[in-house]
């Protein structure tokens, strides 16, 4: 609800906009076909036979310089795997406090990985997608306020980022809300290489639908301790990521780690990287990289319950549910980038999972076009 | 004597490719200097001012003039593709927007004559006095 209204009146400072103001449209669009190469090997939603609908998508984005230092920024989103019904992905408005500071509010992408900002703009980098053993937090976006700033510090370039907002929808496990979301991402960098470091915190309430008749039972049993540490009721969620990328004569590297957590609750302390090299050869730019994520069930959290859990059956369910947050997988992309026009990249990428505990592979081969315009 | 004259019109000829095709230009009354890795930055959106603390305007030619290939290419050491896909991470994000394009040298010239914050670039011969040259690439 909220949404709608903010979307509405900033519709409506767009639309009563356009005669005076300084208007820019840009938009960008992916294409993309894949499938699976077998039919027990489902991966990033593809199956065995081809999708074009999946990871297609089209943007449109309207920024209004409306004078003084304001301006407004939407960005409306269809995404295939929505069925293409435009939302808006996000839309704030932004006043310069000074040449290198800049305020916005509204609803705004988080900053997290390297990537965050521009993830869906496929034109902008060589992969097919972004890593998504990394980029897989469950949502982007917030809705509040932040501060961009840069400076040059020395021979370095500095883009410091403070954000503080909150989130309302849906992020994996049920409705959740993430409350006094706060932190900052800084990267320091120079003409071809760049570090970068993040930290978020929040504070976590999920209503775990699928969970809510085993807490509700234990509960019951008189065993609201150990609810407590399963559910998410208003705990601390925190993030950390760091990131560096080179872009020198014709190497692109690029490589990210974060560690997510939230304490108090069944959910498994995540520990996720990507290595990524592609190699420019004027309009192909091949590439290969490297995606590992590691989810560690809390097997602490039933220890000390054990002997106080009523039946096995119980105590089985408990034990099973807390384990089955556990992953760990590794995935390996081999593609290619191919800049046959100067608004449109062509790509082809193949993607191979390997789930180390039951043991099952799974990939996807994807081709598309990515464009700006 | 003429054997020198020769010998040097054959060296010019032969390092034609090589020397001084694009002018960077700015207002007459700019006195700014710039360097490369300056230009760098005004044109790449990491900065908005002149070493003298001034704003500054970068313009740029439009796509398909050789001027602009070669600016991209020899000052900013990019290829189109590489820029578009960088102008592309600031647009989508509301960080910036690339330079204003101009279609030729002319309307280059005309909007640097016109606006003392104005730096962009013209093959190097088609400099008049209109404009003042800062550094040639």
């Amino acid at each position: 609800m909220k949404k709608s209204i903010l979307a509405i009146s900033l519709m409506s400072v767009l639309c009563s906009g356009v005669a005076s103001a300084n208007l820019h449209i840009n938009g960008f669009a992916s294409i993309k076909g894949g499938m699976s190469t077998g039919s027990d090997k489902s991966l990033y939603g593809y199956t065995n036979e081809w999708d074009f609908k999946n990871e297609s998508l089209f943007a449109i984005q309207v920024r209004s310089d409306l004078g003084d230092r304001l301006s407004v920024t939407a960005q409306l989103m269809g995404r295939g795997s929505n069925d293409f019904d435009a939302r808006f992905e996000w839309a704030f408005l932004s006043y310069e406090l000074t040449d290198n500071m800049t305020f916005n509010a509204g609803r705004l992408r988080t900053p997290f990985y390297i990537y965050s900002e521009f993830m869906d703009v496929g034109y902008a980098y060589e992969w097919s997608r972004v890593p998504r053993s990394v980029y897989g937090l469950g949502f982007d976006n917030i809705e509040g306020v932040s501060l961009y700033r840069t400076d040059q510090l020395g021979q370095f370039d500095s883009t410091l980022q403070l954000v503080y907002g909150s989130f309302d929808g849906e992020a994996g496990f049920g409705p959740t809300q993430l409350q006094n979301l706060a932190g900052l991402s800084w990267q320091l960098g120079q003409d071809w290489y760049s570090f970068r470091a993040a930290y978020f915190s929040a504070k976590v309430t999920i209503d775990t639908l699928a969970l809510n008749p085993l807490l509700d039972g234990l509960a019951g049993a008189g065993l609201g301790a150990l609810v407590r540490e399963m559910n998410f009721d208003d705990d601390k969620g925190t993030f950390f990521g760091l990131g560096l990328t080179v872009d020198r004569e014709n190497l692109i590297a690029v490589a990210e780690y974060n560690k997510v957590d939230v304490s108090g609750s069944l959910f498994a302390k995540r520990t996720n990287y990507f290595v990524s090299v592609g190699y420019r050869i004027n309009e192909y730019t091949p590439f290969i990289s490297y995606e590992s994520v590691d989810r560690k069930a809390k097997s602490d959290i039933y220890q000390p319950f054990l002997p106080v859990l009523p039946s096995p059956g119980l105590r089985e369910l408990v034990v099973g549910t807390i384990e089955s947050q556990a992953a760990k997988t590794n995935t390996v992309n081999l593609g290619l980038r191919y800049d046959f026009h100067p608004s449109a990249a062509f790509k082809a990428q193949y993607s191979s999972e390997k789930n180390k505990i039951s043991d099952q592979r799974n990939d996807a081969l994807v081709v598309g076009v990515d464009i700006v315009f | 004597m003429s054997y020198v004259k020769a010998m040097l019109a054959a060296l010019l000829l032969l390092s034609g490719s090589l020397v001084a095709e694009i002018a960077i230009i700015v207002h007459p009354g700019n006195n700014a200097s710039v360097d490369q890795s300056e230009l760098n930055r005004l044109f790449l959106g990491r900065g908005n001012s002149f070493s003298d603390g001034s704003r500054a305007t970068p313009l740029n030619l439009a796509e398909g003039v050789p001027a602009r290939e070669h600016f991209d290419t020899q000052v900013l050491n990019r290829s189109s593709a590489q820029l578009k896909a960088y102008w592309s991470r600031l647009v989508f994000t509301g960080k910036g927007t690339p330079p204003a394009e101009h279609p030729n040298a002319a309307a280059m010239k005309a909007a640097v004559a016109a606006d003392p914050s104005a730096i962009g670039y013209i093959s190097a011969s088609d400099v008049d006095d209109s404009i003042k040259v800062v550094a040639t690439f």
